[in-house]
């Protein structure tokens, strides 16, 4: 590896609806976060911005954000796409030696601005599938997880049990707002159903939110905390649209772990990783994408269900934090996740906190059924 | 974070009405002239053979022009499904008054699955495997619906 990059803080906010302004929700979590730190906005030599022109109603949507971030005659530059990816591109921007310092800040309001589900009919082909208007996200969604449980047996009442485990993390978690504190299987089956087999508890709630994080290099996260995660590997995947490819075995989720666990020199996920969070937007796509990061075998997630394996507890906790359908701010949801891994290994994770963890997985996804897949493997051993 | 914000007073509503005239190209314009003749139309990839519908230029995978035409369907196998209780108008979940059947059907000597609706069946009756044919429309309107609908075959 080329320089060492830490994540030396982060911050996050979710709700329903934030009753702000964009431009004030990032001004209140980012000088909260400056406060926080110690810092000051002089402190950051480049910002990757993080956000969805479409999703804002506004062109270069990041123009807005400079000021309130603190990027004032800064270098600043913007990623359109999961903030796993705009972390990447941070770390990078670091590793080149121009930068020391760089603050990744994602966000959108898809609860009081612009529904998600039209951003995401927007990303779909306009000659065909938009014309026709039978493919949403949630109808993608759905026939990914008829997919999945029929080539691999999960019952209903196992993906009831998947929800419900985040549902119930979500509740633990004081930056996730729809947590159920006592949540059932039987309580997700009577939810409304969408589009068979998917449920409104399956599903990601429309999240207004952001998420602030610091990278640094190796000198500099010395000098900024006594607790640096170190981001160990990084791995990156483009599928193509939609209904072309296998979305049940991700070939894209597998190449971007691989590629991750390459740099980190991570043999055996199963065995190194202590914590994974992933974005998973619906229930189904947790075993989806878990097992395309060999965390768990392939076509397990019936299993892993009944056994609590991914629970606090469990062998593999995935999502201690409540995952995606604890809050999902688009653009903010990948970068939540590494959020949440940082708060897992610098033991800040309260009531969500996984004892011993050392090395953790965040993984982001774009696009319609996961088409693209960022993976990021953090951990406190410098190395 | 600071604490809670004040109630809003005014809800800004910015509506964006454009009309982006996109041109539809050779090939999806081939593919409707082919449902005039209810005929449905892919193509195949010189390199890893996969026959993809509706028919475009180019297979992503091995970065090739794809060119050879071939004719698939009108009948298939539904080899996935969903039923829909809601639709999105907008962004926004609304409720249906009758369920929506929804399948990705492999088209006989296709490889990519079409997604269409499927009608003239109950929703319980959708399952995996079961075999359906193309209903076109009659007169063509020169539009992607003129393949309207599959119901089941036989």
């Amino acid at each position: 590896m080329l320089r060492k990059v830490a994540i030396v803080g982060q911050a996050q906010m979710n709700a329903a609806d934030s009753g702000m302004s964009r431009e004030r929700m990032l001004f209140e979590l980012c000088k909260g976060f400056y406060d926080s730190m110690g810092i000051t906005r002089h402190d950051i030599d480049t910002f990757v911005l993080c956000s969805n022109d479409f999703a804002s109603g506004h062109t270069i949507s990041n123009v807005f954000e400079d000021c309130p971030v603190g990027a004032y005659m800064k270098d600043e530059t913007k990623v359109e796409a999961d903030g796993v990816m705009a972390a990447t591109y941070a770390m990078i921007r670091i590793m080149s030696g121009l930068y020391d310092t760089a603050l990744v800040v994602g966000n959108s309001q898809g609860g009081s601005v612009m529904r998600p589900y039209l951003v995401m009919e927007y990303t779909l082909n306009q000659t065909y599938d938009r014309q026709l208007g039978l493919m949403n996200e949630l109808s993608a969604a759905a026939l990914q997880a008829r997919a999945y449980m029929d080539e691999f047996g999960l019952t209903e009442e196992q993906l009831n049990k998947i929800a419900a485990r985040n549902l119930r993390n979500a509740a633990l978690n004081p930056f996730a707002f729809n947590g159920r504190a006592d949540v059932t299987p039987e309580d997700v089956a009577a939810s409304d159903l969408l589009y068979e087999p998917l449920r409104q508890l399956h599903c990601y709630p429309f999240t207004d939110g952001a998420c602030v994080l610091l990278l640094a290099s190796e000198e500099k996260a010395k000098e900024l905390t006594d607790r640096p995660v170190w981001i160990k590997g990084v791995g990156d995947s483009l599928d193509t649209y939609y209904p072309e490819r296998n979305a049940v075995r991700s070939k894209s989720v597998k190449l971007a772990g691989q590629r991750a666990y390459k740099m980190a020199d991570v043999g055996d996920p199963a065995n190194r990783i202590d914590v994974a969070e992933v974005s998973a937007k619906f229930a189904h796509q947790e075993p989806i994408i878990c097992e395309g990061l060999g965390l768990f075998p392939e076509g397990s997630g019936g299993e892993v269900a009944d056994r609590g394996l991914a629970d606090l507890d469990g062998a593999m906790p995935i999502c201690p934090s409540g995952g995606a359908l604890g809050a999902y701010a688009f653009n903010a949801g990948g970068l939540v996740r590494l959020a949440e891994c940082h708060r897992q290994l610098a033991g800040d994770a309260g009531d969500t906190q996984v004892v011993d963890a050392r090395t953790a997985l965040a993984h982001g996804q774009d696009g319609f059924c996961m088409q693209h897949n960022a993976v990021m493997i953090v951990s406190v051993e410098e190395g | 974070m600071a604490e809670k914000p004040e109630k809003l007073v005014v809800d800004v509503q910015v509506p964006v009405d454009y009309t982006y005239n996109y041109r539809i190209g050779p090939y999806l314009e081939r593919y409707i002239k082919g449902l005039g003749e209810k005929k449905i139309l892919g193509v195949t990839c010189p390199e890893c053979s996969k026959v993809t519908v509706p028919p475009r230029k180019i297979c992503g995978a091995c970065n090739r022009v794809l060119d050879e035409w071939v004719e698939v369907g009108p009948a298939g196998t539904v080899e996935n499904y969903t039923v829909g209780h809601v639709k999105i108008n907008k962004g926004l979940v609304e409720k249906l008054d009758s369920p929506q059947l929804l399948a990705m059907i492999k088209l006989d000597g296709a490889t990519v699955p079409l997604l269409a609706e499927v009608k003239s069946i109950e929703p319980t009756e959708l399952k995996k495997g079961l075999r359906v044919k193309a209903v076109f429309k009659d007169p063509p309107e020169d539009s992607l619906s003129d393949l309207s609908h599959f119901e089941a075959e036989g």
